[in-house]
């Protein structure tokens, strides 16, 4: 029988999101459409034009050693470039965020290649080839996972995803990368991701409604979608913690369990 | 040799009842400033501590450590004439009030309520309680 990839249980807004994030078939909306040099100014590892540094010549011009694994995988453009390593880091508040770390590493692990990605309690890492980067910032910047007020870029002290918003509605951050912008009622970046000044402000765009953030997170919140009214992702997690339990415990009754 | 700490604030010596106001959004510095301005002139205010999320003057880790932070936020306001240095971004108030009797600790509430109602736009939860230290304790006179 083939195996039909699963992503998510459940019937709640939440879990439909998770699903919708996790699964690479589903194309994500852009809601907005930040400059692709404005992101690599954001990101700050290089400045736009500048070529890409190296740290391997590429790999078509460098004797690569015999290796069938190699053989097999299909190098990302980063890779065969011989780019270096960079990251880009997100926090994500908990008041409704589009998506959290958690779900963050699920959908970078199922929708891309060749990235390495840590999870902390209100941040998500992602580390790939430079390029490759750059690419996959802008896109995650683009869309629907991303709200200017409620996730931030930062690359260092993050501190703020359970902080409750300021009076703008934007999650706190003590570095103020980005501000309110009131005429245009838009949030700007003034600040990198590691809070050096910008030259000039780039704007991200206007924050979405919370009526309308509701509808597209991924949390479970007790003044939201409780958690244990979604009977099926209930069951999931009882049943998740019941074999690691009895898997810790008496590993041989977990067959056919 | 650090030289002992003096105690944050000043102590009253009996346990005077406080209002702890602690606000739905964080409060800027304008309206931090207002805030207090509001309250400063309702009597028996004996002292008012603020709280919140700090605020840094310089980058403090990162390739930018050293940099000037320069965050709107954190900035010198006004209250009463006096002058007072802003390091928070302020999420929550503790007024202690020194009335003589429960009828005029409940003036003083409903004038605080007042402020507060005119000033927090994103409203706030009271309590009438006690939230910090009344008299000195060990940790006052520790040497360091």
């Amino acid at each position: 029988m083939a195996y039909k990839r699963q992503f998510y249980p459940g019937n709640s807004i939440p879990a439909k999101n998770r699903r919708r994030y996790l699964d690479p078939k589903v194309k994500l909306k852009n809601l907005r459409d930040v400059a692709q040099d404005d992101v690599v100014r954001i990101m700050g590892h290089r400045n736009p034009g500048e070529d890409y540094k190296s740290i391997h010549p590429p790999i078509e011009e460098g004797k690569e050693p015999e290796c069938p694994i190699r053989k097999l995988v299909t190098p990302i453009e980063g890779a065969k470039h011989g780019d270096r390593v960079r990251y880009i880091q997100f926090t994500d508040s908990v008041y409704f965020a589009p998506i959290s770390p958690y779900q963050r590493a699920w959908m970078y692990l199922s929708r891309y290649r060749g990235v390495d990605t840590g999870t902390l309690s209100g941040r998500q890492i992602i580390e790939v080839r430079e390029r490759d980067l750059e690419v996959m910032a802008k896109e995650m910047i683009d869309n629907e996972t991303f709200d200017p007020a409620l996730t931030g870029i930062r690359g260092a002290t993050v501190h703020g995803h359970a902080c409750r918003l300021d009076e703008n509605g934007l999650m706190f951050d003590g570095w103020q990368r980005y501000i309110w912008d009131d005429e245009k009622k838009e949030v700007v970046y003034v600040k990198d991701q590691v809070a050096i000044p910008l030259d000039r402000k780039i704007s991200v765009g206007a924050p979405g409604d919370m009526k309308d953030l509701r509808e597209r997170t991924t949390i479970f919140r007790a003044d939201g979608v409780d958690m244990r009214d979604d009977e099926e992702v209930t069951k999931y997690g009882i049943r998740i913690h019941y074999l690691r339990t009895l898997g810790g415990f008496q590993p041989w009754k977990v067959k056919g369990e | 040799m650090a030289t002992p700490v003096n105690p944050p604030a000043d102590y009253a010596g009996v346990p005077l009842p406080e209002v702890q106001i602690v606000t739905n959004r964080l409060l800027s510095a304008e309206t931090t400033e207002r805030l207090l301005n509001a309250l400063d002139v309702i009597p028996d205010i004996r002292q008012i501590n603020m709280t919140g999320e700090g605020i840094p003057k310089t980058i403090n880790s990162g390739p930018g450590k050293g940099l000037d932070n320069n965050h709107t936020e954190r900035r010198v306001i006004n209250v009463g004439g006096n002058e007072i240095e802003l390091r928070y971004l302020v999420g929550a108030f503790y007024i202690e009030i020194a009335a003589e009797d429960e009828e005029i600790f409940n003036v003083r509430l409903e004038q605080i309520k007042a402020a507060c109602n005119e000033h927090i736009e994103h409203g706030y939860s009271l309590q009438v309680g006690r939230y910090s230290k009344y008299r000195p304790t060990l940790h006052d006179y520790r040497s360091a």
